[in-house]
């Protein structure tokens, strides 16, 4: 609808109430917040920092991709991945040195993936997930087979409950192995986050408010039958390295878990997929 | 990026070297290559600093504007991270060409800089929810010789130390208005610390090792490598695997092990220089761009 931008009569710039009542109303709104931070923190005592999120997996879900998996998090993290296959390449850019294929990813949130104004997350977020999703994918798939040619791989994130980028690499995987891509291994994706406070222990699979209250993150992707770490993207708050070490050793325990759930819900694919035919 | 093609026989000679802990420079798998850093280059800026190891050739120039704070963090000020990927490096570079490295080192940068403590933000604000001090750093890729994101945190933690930001005064009137005042002394100015400001160590794996400071050469040879960024104390504060390959579990373990130890050493002699120059202020003799 066009706006006619004389009849407003509001002021120039506008910001959210909710800045100005945290600082007028110390009172209230912090009493709250507080409230809701001691719950949080009563949340994480009781929670087993091991635990993992019940995740359901299932692969070759849309008909128009070659491949395609959607991975959901309890919690409410899902993320709907497709993949296609080889394709010619068009000529490389910078030389094309390396003999085999080129793979593309792509990261998107969706508008309303987030809590919060919409798409608040702007451009360079989902750049960088996306070069993450590539680094933790690129091991795992036999680019030398491919020469000159170019796989593309577009991870969409429904809603963001925490760890999604852990569960887009899941996914990504699961749709490129659904493709019919050549792989070594499927990539498992798992996250953790550490609360503020010294002595804090990591937790696995964070969701989301955990997430945004933590002092560090990090997302683990191993090839767990290689036992090879494919993908390794954290940060935050300084801790000694025995702590990061630790971070992984319990990432890596959570991607060994995961990782039977996902093979399963590559066989059913397969299975479905060769049902038909054989009837 | 920029990169060499190396035949096999070179790769070999190289990775063998690297087993014997004997690389091709003659430095050893923990050896940085021999930096320079030289700060206050650019006269324009709040705060300069140019670095060069061996042939990767940093710029940074640091700019403080006023600004308005971030929403959620009214009483902060912040930083903004640019990369430009000048063409004098690489052709490649040319056009557009350097753009998505410029945005992957940035996003690193910010990645790096988000925890809480490296950098004083606070010092930074001026008025709450009105006014703040903004710094731009800008990053300016001169030549390309390998490990660029060690020499690029550098550059920055010693740009950062050179920065001068101005004080200002907030003065209110009666009716509520506030004007602010700049200070008349030029050298009358705020200094951040920069104890905490993070260096990166990137830790390439060749063969069955892994090396620091790579080379353009080296890098070739290497398919995976970490990237862990380190305070002066030790603590780890980012940590990113970069490159094509995978590695075991293990050998990462090794590896921030290393870089703890490597990273300190680093922090020390950088400080070690910067304080030196400092302390010899206007009588030292600037080398410029053709030192």
């Amino acid at each position: 609808m066009p706006l006619d931008h004389r009849r407003l009569r509001g002021p120039e710039e506008s910001q959210p109430p909710e800045v100005w009542a945290a600082a007028a109303g110390a009172g209230g709104a912090a009493a709250a917040e507080e409230e809701e931070a001691a719950a949080a923190a009563a949340a994480e005592e009781a929670r087993d920092p091991c635990a993992l999120r019940p995740l359901f997996a299932r692969a070759g879900l849309l008909s128009q991709a070659e491949g395609s998996a959607y991975v959901e998090l309890g919690g409410g993290t899902k993320v709907l991945c497709a993949a296609w296959g080889p394709r010619e390449a068009a000529a490389e850019p910078g030389g094309g040195a390396a003999a085999g294929g080129r793979l593309v990813c792509e990261f998107r949130r969706a508008p309303f993936a987030g809590r919060g104004p919409r798409a608040a997350a702007g451009r360079e977020a989902e750049r960088e997930a996306a070069a993450a999703l590539r680094e933790a994918l690129e091991p795992a798939v036999r680019l030398a087979r491919y020469p000159r040619a170019r796989l593309a791989v577009s991870a969409l994130l429904l809603q963001d409950g925490g760890s999604a980028l852990a569960a887009a690499v899941s996914a990504a995987a699961l749709a490129l192995a659904d493709a019919g891509v050549e792989m070594y291994d499927l990539a498992v994706g798992c996250a953790l986050c550490r609360p503020p406070g010294a002595a804090a222990a990591w937790l696995l699979q964070p969701s989301e408010p955990e997430e945004r209250r933590a002092a560090a993150r990090l997302t683990v992707a191993l090839l767990p039958s290689l036992n090879q770490v494919s993908g390794l993207l954290g940060g935050g708050q300084g801790g000694p390295p025995d702590s990061w070490a630790q971070a992984l050793r319990l990432g890596l325990d959570g991607c060994h878990r995961l990782y039977p759930v996902l093979r399963q819900s590559l066989l059913r694919a397969a299975r479905r997929r060769a049902a038909p035919s054989t009837a | 990026m920029a990169s060499v093609v190396l035949s096999e026989a070179e790769k070999l000679y190289i990775v063998h070297g690297v087993q014997e802990d004997l690389r091709v420079d003659g430095r050893g798998c923990e050896d940085y290559r021999c930096a320079e850093v030289e700060t206050d280059v650019v006269s324009n800026t709040s705060g300069s600093a140019r670095a060069k190891l061996g042939h990767t050739d940093i710029l940074v120039g640091v700019k403080a504007e006023m600004g308005t704070p971030k929403l959620e963090k009214p009483d902060e000020g912040y930083l903004e991270f640019f990369v430009d990927c000048s063409a004098n490096a690489t052709p490649e570079f040319e056009g557009r060409g350097g753009e998505e490295l410029g945005t992957e080192i940035a996003n690193t940068l910010y990645r790096i800089f988000s925890s809480e403590s490296c950098v004083d933000l606070k010092s930074l604000c001026i008025n709450p929810r009105e006014h703040c001090w903004v710094l731009y750093v800008d990053v300016l890729l001169l030549e390309c010789g390998g490990n660029l994101f060690d020499a690029i945190s550098i550059a920055v933690k010693a740009a950062l130390f050179n920065t001068r930001i101005p004080k200002v005064r907030v003065l209110e009137d009666e009716e509520g208005s506030k004007e602010i005042e700049l200070s008349d002394d030029p050298y009358d100015c705020i200094r951040l610390n920069v104890d905490e400001v993070p260096c990166v160590v990137t830790l390439s794996k060749i063969g069955y090792r892994h090396v620091v400071d790579a080379t353009l050469q080296e890098e070739a040879c290497s398919l995976a490598s970490l990237l862990i960024s380190v305070t002066s104390k030790g603590a780890l504060t980012c940590m990113k695997k970069v490159g094509k390959g995978s590695l075991d579990p293990e050998s990462i373990f090794e590896m921030m092990e290393t870089g703890k130890r490597v990273g300190k050493s680093l922090h020390t002699s950088l400080q070690k220089i910067l304080d030196e120059e400092e302390s010899l202020g206007t009588t030292r003799q600037k080398v410029g761009f053709l030192g």
